[in-house]
């Protein structure tokens, strides 16, 4: 049973959707993305020398005509595609509830994994968590949704994360290449995440970035005067006399910290955006994300 | 506008207390946020604050309002559309007398009651009415008319307490039924009594604090014997204490102390003392010396038993086992039949015994009943009973005393019920078995068992209540007592004369009058007819009085308001308190419990 926000007609918007990349990776068996190699899709790539024993159909008569010498035309090899989907279970993940946080990320990666098997590629789910760091088996196929749909329930958050050894952790396993999708907070000071993003990048990895935040991180509702911030990670108190003043310069913070996570993935090549939870989960995936390029 | 309750005004005081919490907040509400990140030098600025730790958030001008209002509606505003019409009661009974501590001085409770009087009319219009009342004797206004407030204040300090005991009526109904005639928009009852339950008009207002007290309980003069020449006291001291207490007994008598004794008495412990061998003299008075709550139940006073002997006059269809009490030292007995005693009426014998009958009057002699017929004038007889165990018993009673009940077992007995008055003193599963009552000075007892024959040491616990009975009509008989506000009985009817109170009071009295009602002090009272002088002793008996730490609270009920009727009073607090709340709901909108993960 698909979660709520995927109605019959977000579920049939989603089927016509398609994954974008912006590199080509050798797949495993004929799909429908574009591979380095040279095969038999009707996409022209390039001319060779007729060598004997090429297969006379792809001789270019035109040329043959013209200089009196054989050229054989080669085409584009079309690919199926490994999809892997990031997604941050630490205990940020769980404010203000799990509910209202951690699920609508599972959705967006749901949704994507969705675009991915409707599409006949794969998709691989990886928990990002200390220190039980949690990945699916690759599916392939509409049905796997369901096993999808399992994996992300039977996680819930908690815990701290540092995103780069995590990320690396995950890395270490990786055969193929493909297509990673990074769904975190990005509450971790800039190095952190910037560290952990490179290790994608170096990966051969074609990246994106989704930032998950509640309605209640970017407007905290804390009662005016003295209160003690707990951190959900690390525990760690802070004593602070809340007011309008503190509240002001929490949002200017708040929008400069993501701006920079922004400037980072512009400069790396990297999509990115911002999904606040009580947004709309169909708008946000079939107007935002191809709006930035993430799908076709 | 007027406050009918402007005591709560003084609430207000305490408002800064609301400061306290937000002065001395030392440890914030926790509240779990996902990262930290963005916060961390917020707390080093935070404490940097001029104002330091006191931070006002605008909640706390909120709930500063709502208390306000809060304390403005207990103090019940309102409106006066007409004069306001109310009844000022004051508690004169003799516990109001205790001594309260104030302002390094004592005070009675009766004092600071007047006070709270006054400083109660003060914050009325000069238009009120004001009705004064006393509890006692019995609950009656004190004068005809409504008086101006300042008027009414100047008479309630004019009052003063009397050594009486409370009635036995509830306060909350009497109180009820006032309000209801009288139509009071208020009532104000000052008493020392705590209270129970609520009631929109009758406001009781509490005076003192609870107090250790001991007081002697009872002090009866006799002769050890009906013929002795030298005379016995038997004193009853009974603790109210929460600690044991050391005082020292002195019995007094022609002006000088015939006797000390130092006591030791345990908390909520009775002791009692016998002294004997000193000489007759008219009137005695005993007195413990202690510092305790109430004074005047640290005296008591006896007139000496006028004569030796007692002489009884026993009416019965079958008088034989009457006859064994002719063997009690200084017991005399007549006995005739019941169809003669319709004839001796006039034979003045002090004691009466009616064994099987009764008579178609109340006798106006100490009388004793002995298993009467269906028709007599004091109890409905019940079911007969074959050896009866005896389930409770009066303690402390003059009749009880040294009884064992273990082995009290009547052979055949009745059980009987008090038609009007009267107090069961023994009591069987099935009913009471023995019942006493005190009516116009006269001593009765009706027993649904036979005591007699009285066999001496043969039937001990038998003959011990025997002795105490005769002992008990006795002590009626030598008038060694009254209680306070009890009518007393003169001798000698003819002449005219006047009767001297405890406080100098001078009653005449007229030629047939031969009881005197005006008993509310405690002390001897002298009556003076021709040559004759007659000395009467009155003491305070109500124990409910000396109990100071232990009252007994007053139970009010709401009575439903009387269709029809018209307050002259605008009420504004019912507003104030719709207010409030309204402003509790936006303090709960404004700052909503914080939701955690």
């Amino acid at each position: 049973m698909l979660p709520a926000p995927f109605t019959a007609d977000f579920v049939n918007r989603l089927e016509a959707l398609r994954l974008r990349t912006r590199k080509e990776f050798l797949g495993s068996r004929p799909g429908s993305y574009s591979s380095p190699r040279r095969g038999t899709s009707l996409e022209f790539a390039d001319y060779r020398r007729y060598s004997p024993g090429d297969d006379i159909r792809y001789l270019d008569w035109g040329i043959f005509a013209r200089s009196d010498r054989l050229y054989i035309k080669l085409f584009r090899e079309e690919v199926d595609l490994f999809v892997y989907l990031f997604i941050d279970a630490s205990g940020s993940m769980a404010f203000p509830t799990a509910r209202e946080k951690f699920s609508p990320a599972c959705h967006v990666a749901l949704a994507l994994a969705y675009v991915v098997l409707a599409n006949h590629d794969h998709v691989k789910l990886h928990l990002l968590r200390e220190p039980a760091a949690a990945a699916s088996p690759f599916y392939a196929g509409r049905h796997r949704i369901m096993d999808c749909i399992d994996f992300l329930t039977s996680a819930s958050p908690g815990g701290a994360l540092e995103m780069a050894p995590s990320l690396g952790d995950h890395l270490k396993r990786l055969r193929r290449p493909g297509k990673a999708i990074l769904i975190a907070d990005f509450l971790t000071p800039s190095p952190s995440y910037q560290r952990g993003l490179n290790l994608l990048r170096a990966s051969n990895l074609d990246i994106s970035v989704i930032q998950i935040l509640s309605r209640q991180e970017i407007a905290p509702p804390f009662p005016g005067g003295g209160l003690a911030l707990v951190d959900s990670e690390s525990r760690a108190e802070l004593a602070v006399q809340w007011s309008g003043e503190l509240l002001r310069e929490y949002h200017e913070r708040l929008e400069r910290h993501n701006r920079e996570l922004k400037s980072f993935c512009h400069k790396g090549g990297i999509h990115y955006s911002l999904f606040v939870t009580d947004q709309e989960l169909s708008a946000f995936v079939l107007e935002t994300l191809p709006a930035i390029g993430l799908f076709k | 506008m007027e406050f009918l309750n402007p005591a709560a005004l003084y609430a207000l005081f305490l408002l800064p207390l609301l400061l306290i919490p937000y002065l001395i907040r030392r440890k914030p509400r926790r509240v779990v946020f996902s990262s930290l990140l963005l916060l961390r030098d917020f707390s080093s600025r935070s404490s940097g604050r001029p104002w330091g730790r006191l931070y006002l958030p605008p909640i706390f001008f909120l709930q500063l309002l709502l208390l306000l209002l809060l304390i403005l509606a207990l103090a019940e505003p309102v409106f006066s559309v007409r004069p306001v019409k109310i009844a000022v009661i004051l508690d004169n009974s003799a516990s109001m007398q205790a001594l309260e501590d104030k302002n390094g001085g004592q005070k009675s409770r009766f004092e600071l009651a007047q006070e709270q009087a006054r400083d109660l009319l003060r914050d009325f219009s000069p238009q009120a009415q004001v009705d004064i009342y006393l509890t006692t004797p019995r609950l009656e206004q004190s004068g005809k008319d409504a008086l101006p407030p300042d008027k009414a204040s100047a008479i309630i300090g004019a009052l003063r307490p009397y050594d009486l005991g409370e009635p036995p009526d509830s306060y909350g109904d009497e109180l009820s039924r006032l309000a209801k005639e009288k139509s009071y928009e208020r009532i104000f009852l000052l008493t020392d009594h705590p209270v129970r339950g609520q009631d929109r008009i009758i406001r009781v207002l509490s005076v003192g604090r609870t107090k250790d007290n001991l007081a002697i309980t009872s002090f009866q003069i006799a002769r050890p014997s009906f013929t002795s020449t030298q005379m016995a006291a038997r004193v009853e001291i009974a603790s109210f204490s929460s600690k044991e207490e050391k005082i020292r007994l002195l019995l007094k008598g022609g002006g000088k102390i015939l006797s000390a004794r130092a006591l030791t008495v345990g908390s909520r412990k009775s002791v009692a003392v016998s002294l004997e061998g000193f000489p007759a003299y008219p009137a005695y008075e005993a007195e413990i010396e202690v510092n305790d709550g109430l004074a005047l139940d640290n005296h008591r006073f006896a007139i000496a038993p006028a004569s030796g002997g007692l002489e009884i006059l026993g009416i019965s269809p079958r008088p034989e086992a009457l006859y064994s009490l002719r063997s009690i030292a200084g017991v005399s007995l007549k006995v005739i039949s019941p169809e003669a005693y319709e004839k001796s009426r006039g034979e003045d014998h002090p004691a009466e015994i009616f064994l099987f009958s009764a008579p178609a009057f109340l006798p106006k002699k100490h009388t004793l009943f002995v298993l009467p017929p269906k028709e007599n004038p004091l109890v409905a007889v019940g079911k007969n009973l074959s050896k009866p165990v005896i389930a409770s018993w009066r303690e402390p009673h003059p009749l009880t005393r040294y009884v064992n009940f273990a082995l009290f077992r009547p052979a055949y007995a009745r059980s009987l019920k008090p038609l009007s008055f009267g107090e069961a003193v023994i009591e069987a599963p099935e009913g009471a078995l023995a019942v006493a009552l005190e009516h116009q000075g006269f001593r009765y007892l009706v027993l649904g068992f036979d005591p007699f024959p009285y066999l001496g040491k043969e039937n001990l616990p038998m003959s011990i209540f025997t002795l105490n009975l005769l002992e008990w009509f006795y002590e009626g008989l030598a008038g060694s007592s009254a209680a306070t506000g009890e009518p007393v009985r003169l001798g000698g009817r003819s002449d005219k004369g006047f009767v001297v109170t405890p406080k100098g009071e001078k009653f005449l009295l007229e030629g047939e009058q031969n009881i005197f009602s005006h008993t509310f002090f405690q002390g001897f009272y002298e009556a003076v007819r021709g040559e004759k002088k007659e000395l009467l002793a009155v003491n305070l008996r109500d124990v409910r009085e000396s109990d100071l730490s232990n009252p007994a609270p007053i139970q009010l009920r709401e009575e439903p308001a009387v269709s029809g009727s018209r307050s002259s009073f605008f009420s504004v607090w019912p507003y104030i308190l719709l207010l409030s709340i309204l402003l509790l709901l936006l303090e709960w909108f404004y700052n909503p419990p914080a939701t955690q993960p």
